[in-house]
């Protein structure tokens, strides 16, 4: 049985005894109440009997009831005043009140206090499923890195190699290598994500300079693939956003649609910026391996990887879409990820809130349907 | 299916990482195989549907379909083709999962290229033995009223029942068989059908013996074939101990 169900439990147990507890001590007061205005009665009626007898020895009746305030004397008759008998009443049901309210309020705090400890022990609880469970996937997503740089070394160790195949395992290490340093940095990244240890600019940033910006750095492994990149922004379309967030957003989109294409032998990627109704979306649409439309949701869930990654020179960690997730939330913007199904490409759209973009400059009519910059935006390699 | 012939040299390797599978496949074709490389579950049954092979290394966590699910679906088509799983995935439940499923062998990531160089010799080597010890005139074994083809992988039992023998089973009869009456130890029978250190105990061995009798025997509570000699290992009685 797990901890936090025999906590439960257990605490449920100290709920129902702490009530029962309660419950005895309530009934204990009333009985002890009762007796003592019993035990009150039977004094009144020994002083009502000496009263009686005060009366019957020729004491005045005045001097008899300053004596015993509480017998009142009528035709030489001595009786408990009604108003004794009152009070002694009232005073029993003060009492047992004043129990029940006390023993219902050391249930409820004592129901609140278990409350608020299993709530945390279940938090806790979480917390270290979730940390054991994201060990376990980050160290299994470096075995097999691991296992390939080794095997190069042991290869290289074990055969001899003409120059070419070794210069060829070299760059195979250090690719291994690369990728194992691109994990721990996404690792680390997704990490501060969680905790919520990052603190996010809002400045208006130009979403094409920074569209061609992230499509100049990977122009290299863009044509090594074989992938035709354009870009389709609408002129001076800006959001409002942490620029270097924004850069991270953009690359991992960009890593992703180059894996999806890598695996088919090349293909396109294109970027299309535009203002749409109340929003500013940047859609990265590319013809790659795509995904069961099921499938769209598990995109960005942590270590979720649908593109197999054979025959092309894709790595990924499955890290890199739920930073992209986690970065627009807390630009509070949005993702999607559309596809028709597998082999018929996908999109992945980024919304932000149209109000946050630059309030002094209006969209620009004449909307740019070319290519962003001709240098940096759009590659043809074939 | 039968025991692949011809075939036994060449591996299929089904690996979706790029580089280690290119790394595996530079290996194995350096010590003389051929070698194929798929990167996924449907690709590796695609192909393995088509052509024989001697062996499969396949890794567990693969695009479309997983490893393991591979490896049922290729038992239940009858294909009894060894498989070696190579796979990060190398926690004790992981390897019973993988056998349960049909593997042969197991290999945690990152392995020693030697270990995967000596499993895949092994492994070939038991295929080679069971070939070579099934053909012509070791092919049909008949005790006690059963009659076994270990090329087909099926019997047919005293009560005229048929058998589909599973890749293990058929060896263990067959290394029994080879020595009628001689005591073969639970060790020996590991090393001669899994190989060293696929299992960590050897009662997997009690249990094929326990399934070869439910299969074999007029009274698998009072064996007269497989009959246990306590604290060592079997003996084979192919006339029936009486």
């Amino acid at each position: 049985m797990k901890a936090p169900r025999v906590f439960q439990l257990t605490a449920l147990a100290l709920v129902l005894v702490s009530a029962v507890e309660v419950g005895w001590w309530l009934l204990d007061q009333h009985r002890f109440a009762v007796d003592k205005v019993r035990e009150m009665h039977e004094v009144y009626a020994q002083e009502v009997g000496a009263a009686q007898a005060l009366l019957d020895a020729g004491i005045p009746a005045a001097r008899v009831h300053t004596l015993m305030p509480g017998v009142i004397v009528t035709n030489q008759h001595a009786a408990l005043s009604p108003d004794v008998d009152r009070q002694l009443l009232a005073e029993e049901r003060r009492h047992i009140a004043q129990y029940a309210w006390e023993g219902s309020f050391f249930i409820i705090a004592l129901a609140a206090c278990i409350a608020v400890i299993a709530r945390a022990l279940r938090a806790e609880a979480r917390v270290i499923q979730e940390q054991e469970s994201f060990l376990a996937l980050v160290s299994h997503q470096f075995k097999t890195p691991l296992a390939s740089l080794q095997l190069s070394l042991e290869t290289m160790a074990m055969r001899p190699l003409s120059a070419e195949h070794s210069r060829a395992l070299i760059e195979r290490m250090l690719a291994d290598l690369a990728r194992m340093e691109g994990m721990v940095t996404q690792i680390l990244e997704s990490m501060r994500l969680d905790r919520g240890r990052i603190d996010l600019r809002r400045e208006p940033v130009d979403l094409g300079g920074a569209v061609a910006r992230v499509i100049a750095g990977f122009e290299e492994r863009a044509a090594k693939d074989r992938i035709a990149v354009s870009a389709e922004i609408e002129r001076g379309l800006e959001v409002m956003a942490d620029p270097l967030a924004l850069d991270v957003i953009l690359r991992n989109l960009f890593e992703n649609a180059l894996a999806a294409v890598a695996p088919i032998g090349g293909g396109s990627i294109t970027f299309i910026g535009r203002r749409l109704g109340g929003q500013i979306e940047l859609a990265v649409r590319d013809s790659g391996v795509g995904f069961r439309p099921a499938d769209g949701p598990r995109l960005f869930q942590k270590f979720s990887r649908l593109h197999p990654g054979g025959g092309g020179s894709h790595f990924g960690t499955g890290l890199g879409l739920y930073i992209v997730r986690r970065l627009m939330q807390l630009e509070g913007g949005q993702v999607s990820a559309r596809s028709a199904g597998v082999g018929q490409g996908a999109t992945l759209v980024l919304a932000w809130p149209a109000g946050v973009a630059h309030p002094d400059r209006a969209p620009d009519p004449t909307v740019s349907r070319g290519p962003l910059d001709p240098q940096t935006a759009r590659r043809e390699q074939s | 299916m039968t025991v692949p012939a011809e075939s036994t040299r060449r591996i299929l390797v089904v690996e979706d990482d790029p580089h280690l599978g290119a790394g595996v496949v530079e290996n194995l074709r350096a010590e003389g195989y051929e070698v194929d490389f798929v990167t996924d579950g449907r690709k590796a049954l695609d192909w393995l549907d088509g052509k024989p092979c001697g062996l499969v290394l396949l890794d567990v966590m693969l695009p479309e379909i997983d490893g393991f699910s591979v490896c049922r679906t290729l038992r239940e088509r009858g294909d009894n083709t060894p498989v070696l799983f190579l796979t990060a995935r190398g926690d004790p439940a992981d390897r019973v999962r993988g056998l349960e499923a049909g593997g042969d062998d197991y290999l945690a990531k990152p392995f020693h290229l030697r270990e995967l160089l000596l499993r895949v010799r092994a492994i070939l080597r038991r295929w080679d033995w069971y070939q070579s010890a099934s053909s012509a005139e070791g092919a049909t074994l008949r005790f006690g009223g059963n009659e076994v083809d270990f090329r087909a992988f099926r019997a047919r039992s005293w009560n005229g029942i048929a058998q589909e023998l599973t890749e293990k089973e058929a060896m263990i009869l067959k290394v029994l068989a080879e020595r009628p009456g001689e005591i073969i130890s639970r060790e020996d029978l590991l090393e001669r059908v899994w190989g060293y250190d696929v299992f960590p105990s050897t009662r997997t061995v009690d249990n094929f013996i326990l399934r070869l009798r439910k299969r074999f025997e007029r009274d698998p509570a009072d064996p007269r074939h497989f009959l246990t000699v306590w604290g060592v290992g079997y003996r084979f009685m192919s006339e029936g101990e009486t």
